[in-house]
């Protein structure tokens, strides 16, 4: 592996190996008297620091948000749906029990249509009005 | 509280397979937040990251008598939730979805991380911005280094660790690590 001079700064891999532990001797020594790659060094560190640290609160919050969803009482939802349907089933109980008193009285009516036709019938069928039935028959008897 | 992996109880619970098949709600009480944390951060999906995690114990339950010790708990969890994970992106129907969440809605990762009162709001925003880097950085490796990058840098795991859990050589996954690490400097603006 060549070794860079002090002028020259480590490459990703050299880093790398600095971050992952155990680098070579002179890979250390050049980091020390390097500041531009200790410069760097340190910001890679701090920034993969950073990143685990932000992923991990990250993924506690959603382990914590689904285990909000999972706990949400359902009682709460389940009563309110049950309201909801109760009231539905009352509704609807509402307007059959209309409708059956609506028809029921819709069947009672051609009896009284047709005691009432008939009345108009034989009041068409009169010759005169009724008033002057009396007087029509005195003429007949004259 | 999260445990670390060399926590007492794990200590308590490696030696003894017995132990794993008596006392297996321990281990899921113990690793879960890890295995769905990895889940979460490789899939950047909610639901899907829950799911897996349910089957990663599940798998874990019907496989606990196989289990050979010859890595710890958690990389041997971790094994079987890469296989899974890597199931989940290749599933096409999950690739729609993914793609199109993405699009519409990203994640601010970086706002999540509890401000620290010792910098100031400049360097504190810088720092933001650098996470967001890493963030989005991470989601254009490809499928191999991305798993790589979090094995090491979100689960701390070990190079030895990261190649049992992901079938890979100690050398491949070092060779995934250095073109990760190379990615992810290039996006914060160093040279690769």
């Amino acid at each position: 592996m060549r070794r860079p001079s002090i002028e020259e700064h480590l490459s990703s891999d050299r880093l790398s190996e600095c971050i992952l532990g155990e680098p070579d001797a002179w890979i250390a020594q050049h980091i020390e008297r390097c500041p531009a790659c200790r410069a760097e060094l340190g910001n890679l560190r701090e920034a993969l620091g950073e990143f685990r640290g932000a992923v991990r609160s990250w993924s506690e919050s959603q382990a914590q948000a689904a285990l909000a969803i999972d706990s949400r009482p359902p009682e709460s939802h389940s009563w309110i749906a049950s309201h909801q349907l109760a009231l539905a089933l009352l509704l609807a109980a509402v307007c059959i029990l209309t409708s059956i008193v609506w028809h029921g009285g819709e069947s009672a009516a051609p009896a009284s249509d047709a005691v009432l036709l008939n009345q108009v019938d034989a009041e068409v069928s009169r010759a005169v009005p009724s008033s002057m039935e009396p007087l029509m028959k005195l003429v007949v008897q004259e | 509280m999260e445990l670390s992996a060399t926590s007492e109880l794990e200590r308590a619970i490696r030696p003894d397979v017995a132990a794993l098949a008596g006392d297996f709600e321990a281990l899921v009480r113990l690793y879960r937040p890890k295995v769905f944390r990895f889940a979460l951060v490789s899939l950047r999906d909610l639901d899907a990251a829950e799911s897996v995690t349910q089957d990663c114990f599940l798998r874990a339950y019907h496989a606990r008598v196989g289990f050979r010790q010859d890595c710890g708990m958690q990389t041997w969890l971790m094994q079987i939730a890469v296989n899974l994970i890597r199931d989940q992106i290749r599933n096409r129907r999950f690739q729609f979805w993914r793609r199109a969440s993405l699009t519409s809605e990203p994640v601010d990762v970086a706002g999540h991380r509890i401000a620290d009162g010792a910098r100031s709001p400049e360097a504190q925003a810088l720092l933001n911005e650098r996470v967001a880097a890493v963030w989005e950085a991470a989601a254009k490796l490809p499928e191999r280094q991305r798993t790589v990058f979090l094995l090491r840098f979100v689960e701390d795991m070990d190079l030895l660790e990261i190649a049992y859990a992901t079938g890979m050589k100690e050398g491949t996954v070092k060779t995934h690590l250095f073109r990760a690490m190379r990615a992810v400097r290039t996006r914060l603006g160093g040279t690769a």
